[in-house]
């Protein structure tokens, strides 16, 4: 407990000075409890989620830094490996691939980066999946799009 | 001198690939997922054995294999190694029954096991038997190269209480930090680690409040805030000294799982619960300027009939021959896919028996 909590004190630490040099991710910790986080990530530029602000939720478990953090998307998402209804994702580092070597910073650098480049023969959301695995690229843009209008975008009035 | 450097012909990747799947589905069924390496391939190529058919290679593996799953279950203690084949798979909760870093056996133990084995390796246990006395077992999962390489060197340094060592290795691992920044890692995503290595270090040396009993760093081994946070020292080391050091290792990374450098180290080196290598164990050797000793047991046997057990010294870079010509303290015994940790009855015995 007292590992994760220093751990984690630090991230929060390098976070506030981090702010500026990394202009598409606001990660925020819970104003009482430093286990739990959310994270504001820009959709990257030249995908289908640009101009989509998306939420991530950070639980940290107590084993923390030796095992991940638990993320998932609470903006819904078209994305071969988020699931669309849970928000759950499906990266390597976030199960067998994690080491302390990561951080909540990097993981959220690397989700975006998922979000430019999709895997979509490991899909969470097999609809997605399919669209782009039958060269649907046209097809996947536009669901993906849509969905970001819809859920990632600030309502205009 | 060190057999990574052996050069591996492409005939003999191929023939690996070649039987490889057979050798996969083999282990699958009799145990954890054990892992079959290149490694055994390039340690039986050099040395002189006998041309085995694929068949009793793919036999070989499965019964050591058969026989370390079979020892990580009580109830399966007495049963034979065809028994221990058609056991459903490993489950990952069993491998949680073994502590991480057992007690101190008497090597009979170890025959114990074999009892229906192949008379090879029943041959080769009344080697070790003689050059041996005792053995430690480590767990399963994935970390028991690390895990025993920590519990190793920790306890030489208790027992021995040589300072020296300590100041020397405190050197390198300060020479690691340097290392791993330069790389770019963020500092704070380590220093716990190194924090913890270091403390223990002092905590092993006598003469201060802090010192620890043997009973204690036995505790501490198994104790998994403790016990992981070292592993995961060792694992930051090696991945440290293999990006670093590149261009030598990455022949060996290219050959072993097709893949980078950078790939490798964050697939196969930092994650805790992956396997070790001989690029692991070269890496960390070599990081920390330890040398460490692997015994083999395997299937494995000699053209003129004779038995006899292999074993490589894993010597650190820039080594003098002097230090290189003391057998290593550290001795693990390797049966494919896991590491445990061996006590010779004398250090000068042992070189000489093995040593043919």
């Amino acid at each position: 407990m007292q590992a994760s909590r220093a751990r984690l004190f630090k991230e929060y630490k390098e976070v506030q000075r981090e702010k500026v040099a990394d202009p598409d991710i606001q990660l925020v910790c819970d104003d009482t409890n430093i286990f739990k986080w959310t994270a504001l990530i820009k959709g990257p530029s030249e995908t289908p989620y640009e101009g989509g602000v998306f939420q991530l939720a950070f639980a940290v478990p107590e084993p923390y830094p030796l095992q991940p953090p638990q993320v998932r998307f609470l903006t819904k998402i078209f994305h071969p490996n988020v699931h669309f209804k849970t928000g759950e994702i499906c990266l390597d580092i976030l199960k067998n691939a994690w080491s302390p070597a990561w951080t909540l910073q990097s993981v959220c650098r690397a989700i975006i980066a998922l979000m430019a480049h999709p895997e979509p023969d490991s899909p969470l959301n097999c609809d997605s999946g399919n669209l782009l695995r039958s060269g649907d690229v046209r097809g996947f843009n536009s669901m993906a799009r849509m969905y970001t209008r819809l859920a990632a975008m600030p309502k205009k009035g | 001198m060190k057999f990574l450097v052996t050069p591996v012909s492409e005939d003999f990747l191929k023939a690996f690939c070649f039987f490889f799947p057979t050798l996969f589905v083999n282990i699958a069924e009799c145990s954890q997922p054990l892992e079959i390496r290149s490694e055994d391939f390039l340690n039986r190529s050099s040395f002189p054995v006998t041309m085995q058919n694929q068949n009793d290679i793919v036999k070989d593996e499965a019964e050591v294999a058969a026989s370390i799953a079979a020892n990580k279950f009580e109830e399966w203690g007495n049963c034979s190694m065809k028994d221990a084949m058609e056991e459903p798979s490993f489950q990952e909760e069993d491998a949680a029954k073994v502590p991480y870093v057992g007690d101190k056996e008497p090597l009979s133990s170890l025959s114990a096991e074999y009892q229906a084995g192949s008379p090879i390796l029943l041959e080769k246990i009344k080697i070790l038997e003689s050059q041996y006395t005792a053995i430690r077992r480590t767990r399963g999962d994935g970390n028991c190269f690390f895990r025993s390489f920590m519990f190793s060197y920790l306890e030489h340094v208790l027992e021995s209480q040589d300072r020296a060592e300590v100041d020397r290795i405190k050197v390198n691992v300060e020479k690691c930090r340097k290392t791993l920044q330069n790389l770019g890692y963020t500092d704070f995503t380590f220093e716990d680690f190194f924090a913890l290595f270091l403390e223990q270090l002092d905590d092993i040396l006598q003469g201060t409040e802090e010192s620890i009993s043997y009973e204690e760093l036995v505790n501490r081994s198994r104790d998994q805030s403790v016990s992981d946070y070292i592993v995961m020292f060792f694992r930051f080391v090696t991945a440290g000294e293999i990006r670093t050091r590149a261009e030598f290792f990455e022949p060996f990374i290219t050959g072993l799982s097709n893949t980078t450098v950078d790939k490798f180290c964050k697939s196969s080196v930092e994650p805790m619960g992956e396997e070790s290598d001989h690029i692991h164990i070269t890496a960390l050797s070599d990081a920390l300027g330890v040398a460490i000793r692997v015994v083999y047991l395997d299937r494995s046997s000699c053209d003129n009939g004779g038995v006899t057990v292999n074993h490589h010294d894993f010597v650190p870079v820039g080594t003098n021959e002097k230090e290189e010509a003391s057998a290593p303290f550290i001795t693990l015994l390797y049966r494919p896919g896991h590491y445990d940790i061996l006590y010779p009855k004398s250090s000068c015995k042992v070189t000489d028996n093995v040593e043919k």
